[in-house]
């Protein structure tokens, strides 16, 4: 095991740790008004792990995609009320473009911008999270040659748009722009394909669905093993065993398809590897919300449980980011193009090429 | 917040890529007039030629010792040479319970006479083995079969009935589980124990049951006072319950237990692009079925690592197995959403015949190998459920 693997698991333990101790229903209210706890932001930068992934000249760990799956899915795990997986994401299109990190929490724009002659950016993203308490904000603009340049834009040199309502209430805002000067441009990596930064997106909304999903089997199997009715648990029930079961398939095959896709985006492959993961943690995720719901009664649709949060956050992150019809439709579409004795060759080469250590 | 099961990837090195192509290739020579209701059949297909054929390129027993005809090739090369066989729907009926069951169980507990003289013939293709475990009266519960082996001079007499016995008309033996000890009602797991049953014997007779498809390689094997040696028992007397759980337990996150209808997906595939059907339904539910099969294939290798690595993660291959079915039994009603083909069997077009033929057949995917109630008691159980 190398020790990137060590720095690895210790940020996980430290994460873990951290929001854990932090996270509660106060903390996750307080952002769905809008507001960022600085407290923990600020532990959360003194730990580095918005850094993780950017070079160590930018004071990161240079861990790849595989290695930092356990952060972002814990970050899911505990649906914290914090941008850390946005700015981790941010950074490391940052520094993997060569611009300089800034401090703060960063925001990414998933639509493709427009950039004249003079640098200057212009063009939408309906529903950027975080944008308003950004300080900052990445995204991929195109120039008129038709080369992608990654973008870091002041936030205050934005119009302040009002807060969308979303299913997770977490902040989102529209963002505009109209021939906006950037802090920083460079031309994006090869790894940015004809679809921007949606396959990164996409694979970390699958990271953290998986560790919600995780998380929401754990409170199922704590609550059917507590919960009296007719005198007895009702995980005593085989009707309840059997939906627990099921629930433990979707979030068992989510947690393989978001590393896997966090694999193939070290493989180089991101593109194929997001279209997997998110069209099936997106269905799962549809498919365990009902179960957990079910087996909870009603205990899980107040805000006074956890699950309350956990299910209105997968029903925003399924939908982010290219929902699982969006992304299925693009795979078929692909697989549709060649005769069918391609599809087998699809599959056995559909493992990422490259290990990880 | 860690989860409560383990899958760590397994990743195919690239060194088993010429073996995949060597397969691959023999396959594209010898699938050519497999009809479609053939390959549908793919490993409960009978066909002794093809079998004799795999085991002359050293693929069944592959993992097996050389000195009892085995080919002393690792877990990985295996899977990738059971992978491309499914894909294909290739005919493995006639070697394939004795390459995946009873070879590795006479491997591991057989005496040293059963494993010079079964392994070899296992290996060549020449032996064909059937399972000989359900009852009239126990499926699920196999704890309560009643089907007995009582001692007589150098050896025992079977007496009972096995049921759903798949290809027991065309097998050369069978590792029957027999009741040894007390009766069923008191020692339920205990007092079982497995027998290797030539089924040549006299007063064992079979009998055919028809299943949905019309055909009947199902069996009902009869057992009146069937004469086996002594040294046709398996392992250790009373412990049969005990090694047929093992065997079960390997068997549950194979390929085969989501492939069984992959073979129909490509020639779906070929009939939307003909039919200019290729709408946005069919891309999306294309693309549906391709991400859970990538996915099932990643959780299914990351089992084969830990089994290679000593672990037994039960729990797991319970999970894999019980999506894996109902992946497989999806796959011919996705199929009839796209096509909305007549419900008509047409000789010589093989979607027609594959798709008629799995429709017929996927009841059984959630029954064989444990049923999804079953292992959806395993899996809670392994929760902490309880």
């Amino acid at each position: 095991m190398s020790s990137e693997m060590n720095i690895s698991e210790m940020l996980a333990e430290q994460v873990n740790r951290l929001l854990g101790a932090t996270v509660n229903r106060d903390l996750r209210v307080k952002a769905e008004n809008g507001m960022l706890d600085s407290s923990l932001w600020a532990e959360i930068e003194n730990l580095g792990l918005t850094r993780a992934m950017c070079s160590e000249s930018d004071g990161g760990a240079d861990l790849r995609w595989a290695e930092c799956e356990p952060v972002m899915r814990l970050s899911g795990a505990h649906a914290a009320p914090v941008p850390i997986g946005e700015t981790l994401l941010a950074s490391w299109i940052l520094s993997s473009a060569g611009i300089k990190v800034p401090a703060g929490v960063i925001a990414l724009a998933t639509t493709r911008f427009a950039m004249d002659g003079q640098g200057k950016i212009s063009g939408r993203d309906p529903g950027v999270s975080w944008l308003n308490q950004s300080g900052h904000v990445v995204l991929i603009a195109t120039d008129s040659q038709g080369h992608d340049h990654v973008c870091l834009l002041q936030t205050s040199s934005l119009p302040a748009p009002a807060g969308l309502a979303t299913i997770d209430r977490q902040p989102c805002a529209t963002l505009e722009c109209d021939g906006i000067s950037t802090v920083q441009k460079a031309p994006a990596p090869a790894s940015t394909g004809e679809l921007g930064v949606l396959p990164y997106v996409a694979t970390l909304r699958s990271i953290q669905m998986a560790g919600a999903l995780s998380q929401i089997l754990s409170l199922t199997i704590e609550y059917a093993n507590t919960r009296v009715q007719f005198g007895r648990p009702i995980g005593k029930f085989q009707a309840i065993q059997h939906l627990v079961a099921s629930l433990a398939g979707k979030a068992a095959a989510a947690q393989v398809a978001g590393l896997y896709a966090a694999r193939q985006i070290d493989a180089g492959n991101a593109e194929d590897g997001a279209a997997i993961a998110k069209s099936l943690v997106s269905r799962y995720a549809t498919e365990a919300c009902a179960i957990t719901h079910q087996v909870f009664g009603a205990i899980g649709v107040t805000d006074e449980h956890s699950l309350h949060f956990y299910t209105r956050r997968l029903w925003q992150w399924r939908a982010e980011a290219g929902s699982d019809h969006w992304w299925s439709g693009r795979l078929g579409k692909q697989v549709l193009s060649q005769p069918g004795s391609h599809l087998w060759e699809f599959v056995t080469k559909a493992q990422p090429a490259t290990t990880l250590h | 917040m860690n989860p409560p099961f383990s899958f760590s990837p397994l990743q195919l090195p690239d060194a088993l890529e010429p073996l995949r192509q060597e397969v691959r290739s023999f396959l594209a020579d010898a699938s050519s007039q497999w009809s479609g209701w053939k390959i549908g059949h793919s490993w409960t297909g009978f066909d002794r030629d093809f079998s004799l054929e795999v085991g002359r390129r050293g693929w069944i027993g592959m993992t097996w010792p050389a000195a009892f005809g085995g080919h002393e090739r690792t877990g990985l090369e295996r899977y990738v040479m059971v992978e491309e066989m499914l894909a294909a729907g290739a005919p493995l009926g006639a070697h394939w319970f004795g390459d995946r069951q009873s070879g590795p169980l006479i491997l591991r507990l057989g005496t040293e006479k059963q494993r010079q003289h079964f392994l070899p013939l296992i290996a060549r293709g020449e032996a064909s083995f059937c399972i000989g475990l359900s009852e009239p009266d126990s499926g699920s519960d196999l704890a309560s079969l009643r089907s007995r082996a009582t001692r007589v001079d150098g050896g025992w007499r079977l007496s009972g009935r096995k049921v759903w016995t798949t290809n027991a008309h065309l097998c050369d033996f069978m590792i029957g589980l027999f009741r040894t000890g007390g009766p069923a009602e008191a020692e339920k797991h205990k007092g079982l124990s497995q027998f290797l049953i030539d089924m040549r014997s006299s007063g064992l007779e079979v009998r055919p049951i028809l299943d949905l498809t019309g055909e009947g390689h199902f069996n009902e094997v009869t057992f009146d006072g069937v004469f086996v040696p002594d040294d046709m028992l398996v392992g250790t007397e009373g412990e049969g319950w005990a090694q047929a759980s093992a065997e079960l337990a390997f068997e549950r996150s194979q390929p085969d237990r989501y492939m069984s209808s992959f073979p129909l997906i490509p020639l779906a595939i070929d009939a939307i692009r003909d039919n200019a059907q290729a709408d946005r339904l069919a891309e999306r539910c294309i693309g549906g079925a391709l991400s859970e099969l990538v996915i099932l294939r990643e959780m299914s290798l990351s089992i084969l690592g830990q089994l290679e690595d000593g672990h037994s993660p039960a729990k797991e291959a319970a999970l894999v197995k019980d999506l894996g079915n109902t992946y497989e039994q999806n796959i011919p009603e996705l199929v009839r959403e796209l096509l909305d083909s007549a419900p008509r069997i047409v000789p010589d077009n093989k979607l027609s015949e594959l798709e008629g033929f799995l429709v017929q057949t996927v009841p059984t995917f959630s029954l064989r190998g444990g049923t999804r109630e079953i292992l959806r008691g395993i899996i809670a159980k392994g929760l902490g459920l309880r």
